[in-house]
């Protein structure tokens, strides 16, 4: 059997601006099955943007371009039918829901995925099952679950919480919005850890980081380099350890040199 | 000449319903026995008179008006002829285990009510019967809480109240199970006028959950002018959940007046699902120290359906401890009016006091008045109160939906995790459970 590696996300000359200021420039992007893909680059350069326009949020406008997901058109889909069809967005900021369990909004996630699906609700004694084995490779508190959605969690735990949620919703594609913000190393540990366990031949991520550091846990197939909304350098992991060492000033004179 | 004759039919019109009143007072008064009772009605009768119902031009009903009640004939006797079990099949909770009181169309109904507390020194019945039965209790107790003077719907009640509860339980007893008192308005066959009047008493070291309910049924317009008075002496604990859910063209005042002696813990929640126009006057007088004083409500209006809930907590002695919480969910064009005074008295140091109203927009012609209030003339408190008007967020909602959940799903969930603070109130899990049905309902 010839082992074919599918295109699962194709961006083309992807512009989106927001309260008409535009962010990104006609970025290209294409990730395959499998693949870890790591965005990185200078503050403002539009990696939130990236991430916030592939989830769906509504505050974006998409001027020009293309966002194939599974032959799909991404951009014509609700953010609910993207999550659906197996994109995750790890918030940079995960939000705190105050009257909304963990569990309840789990147990609703998993079944509306499968409703969408074709599938029956998933048995409860399943779902606990599942929670507690997902529970265990993230070293989440069990007391967590219990607990409203991200109240009064440390920033640790949000950021945990948001690869538990990965880890039970299962997507095809994983983005990571700047998951190692505001951690301290024990943490990165766990959140890469865990992100590590998921990874396989069909699953894909994209990492946005800020910062390399991530990047020693989480090793990437393909480190692009984002500025002023386009991809302007691609290259391997290797690439990551240049920009630790040398910053982002030399890329943004390459770029300006060019133009 | 045409204008004139308009004119005069207008005043004719808005006195419709105090012309009703006094024919029916009138009746009364020829038949009646000249007892103390008939004389305290005479009194409000009076009052009723002279003051008649309060219009827009008073402070307190400056953004409620009872113009399409008063315009409008009531009758307050009039016989329900819909089926007993279709009758019930209206009520909430009637499955569960309790002590259950039915009045319909003001009047009780024996065949349909039950009691089950076993304790004879508890007593659960009638305020009819209790007037002969307990007269001391009675005369001790009835209309020394609520007040007539200047108060023209208490006044109508107290002059023509058809019936109400009358629970009596005695030095630390405590109810094993709780006491629903039903209130049905059938208006099939006429508009109709229903002026319940509860008598509680809660003496020291005694404790009672008490559930009110409140429905309607038929087409035409029904009027509900409710008057509770509830005493609660030391040590007492009360628990009192009051459930509005009438359909149709419904009008429904409600007056209750709570005093509490030291040491008192009374938690008050009030739950208004249905009603063209309600107006809820909680009232607490806290008459010693060391009083927890607990109000909670949520109103969800719909169409154009008016909910005003005005409350006053008196705190007249030191170290009491009130907290105020009412939510709204505001849908169509409805309108929510909220005032919540409380008064710290001189002498009340020590007072810790919490008061807040929240509310969500879900439409963009739904109005909200509200009016926080505090008056503090102890120096040595605690107090705070706010008030907040705004749109359901769209980062949660946006965060929902980012994990597959459908968009009016989200939306429910925020809701309902909204509501969630005055449910976890509710300690009667069966009543948590029907709020839960009536918000996926309602919303």
């Amino acid at each position: 059997m010839v082992h074919k590696q599918e295109k699962m996300l194709s961006i083309k000359n992807l512009k989106a601006e927001i309260e008409g200021k535009k962010i990104l420039n006609g970025l290209n992007l294409e990730v395959k099955a499998g693949e870890v893909h790591a965005i990185m680059g200078p503050n403002g350069a539009g990696k939130s943007t990236l991430s916030a326009v592939l989830a769906g949020r509504a505050d974006y406008e998409v001027t020009e371009g293309t966002v194939e997901f599974e032959g799909k058109d991404l951009l014509e889909l609700s953010p609910e039918d993207r999550a659906r069809e197996g994109v995750f967005l790890a918030f940079q900021y995960p939000i705190e829901i105050p009257g909304v369990s963990n569990t309840n909004f789990l147990k609703t996630a998993i079944n509306e995925k499968r409703k969408y699906q074709g599938l029956e609700p998933m048995e409860a004694t399943d779902f606990l099952k599942m929670m507690r084995e997902k529970m265990a490779m993230v070293e989440m508190d069990k007391s967590l679950t219990s607990r409203s959605l991200n109240e009064g969690f440390s920033g640790g735990e949000k950021k945990r919480n948001e690869i538990f949620q990965m880890a039970m919703l299962e997507p095809k594609l994983g983005i990571l919005d700047e998951t190692d913000s505001g951690l301290d190393i024990d943490a990165l540990r766990l959140v890469s850890e865990g992100v590590n366990k998921l990874r396989n031949k069909e699953r894909a991520f994209i990492v946005i980081t800020h910062y390399q550091r991530l990047l020693d846990y989480i090793v990437p197939d393909f480190v692009h380099v984002l500025y002023k909304g386009r991809i302007v350098k691609s290259g391997d992991a290797s690439l990551a350890k240049e920009l630790e060492e040398k910053g982002y000033d030399w890329i943004k004179q390459e770029v300006e040199a060019n133009s | 000449m045409f204008r004139i004759s308009l004119f005069e039919f207008r005043i004719y019109r808005e006195i419709m319903l105090v012309e009703n009143i006094k024919a029916e007072f009138n009746l009364y008064k020829n038949q009646a026995e000249k007892s103390d009772f008939f004389l305290k009605r005479e009194e409000a009768f009076a009052e009723f008179e002279k003051v008649g119902f309060p219009t827009t031009k008073n402070e307190e009903w400056k953004y409620t008006n009872l113009k399409n009640i008063v315009n409008q004939s009531f009758q307050s006797t009039c016989e329900s002829t819909i089926e007993t079990e279709l009758m019930l099949s209206h009520a909430f909770l009637k499955d569960l285990t309790a002590n259950k009181l039915v009045f319909v169309n003001g009047t009780f109904r024996t065949e349909l009510s039950t009691i089950i507390e076993t304790d004879s020194s508890i007593v659960i019945t009638t305020l009819a019967k209790a007037k002969t039965a307990h007269s001391e209790l009675f005369n001790k107790h009835f209309g020394k809480y609520a007040p007539i003077e200047g108060q023209g719907l208490n006044a109508m009640n107290t002059a023509l109240l058809s019936d109400g509860a009358f629970i009596f339980v005695p030095n630390n007893k405590t109810l094993t199970n709780p006491v629903i008192i039903i209130n049905i308005a059938d208006s099939t066959d006429v508009n109709v006028l229903c002026q319940p009047r509860n008598l509680i008493i809660v003496e020291k070291s005694a404790s009672l959950t008490l559930v009110e309910t409140f429905y309607a049924v038929g087409n035409n317009p029904s009027f509900t002018n409710a008057v509770n008075e509830v005493y609660a002496n030391e040590n007492a604990h009360i628990e009192h959940y009051k459930i509005q859910n009438q359909e149709g063209e419904s009008y429904h005042n409600n007056f209750t007046q709570i005093f509490q002696e030291a040491n008192t813990n009374i938690n008050h929640v009030t739950l208004t699902l249905s009603g063209t126009l309600v107006r809820n006057n909680l009232h607490f007088f806290m008459n010693g120290q060391n009083c927890n004083s607990l109000l909670y409500g949520l109103y969800m209006p719909h169409g154009t359906e008016l909910v005003d809930n005005h409350t006053r907590v008196d705190h007249a002695f030191p170290n009491c401890f009130s907290d105020e919480l009412y939510k709204g969910i505001m849908m169509d064009k409805s309108v929510a009016v909220f005032n919540g005074k409380i008064m710290v008295h001189l002498d009340a140091q020590k007072t810790n006091a919490y008061q807040r109203n929240k509310n969500i927009l879900l439409s963009n012609e739904a109005t909200v008045n509200t009016k926080p209030q505090l008056e503090i003339f102890a120096d040595d408190v605690k107090c705070t109160h706010g008030a907040t008007i705004g749109q359901l967020d769209e980062e949660p909602m946006f965060y929902l939906r980012s994990r597959g959940i459908p968009a009016d799903v989200a939306r429910k969930m925020l809701l309902n995790a909204f509501a969630d603070d005055i449910a976890e109130r509710i300690k009667i899990p069966e009543l948590v459970e029907l709020l839960e049905q009536e918000i996926e309902k309602k919303i």
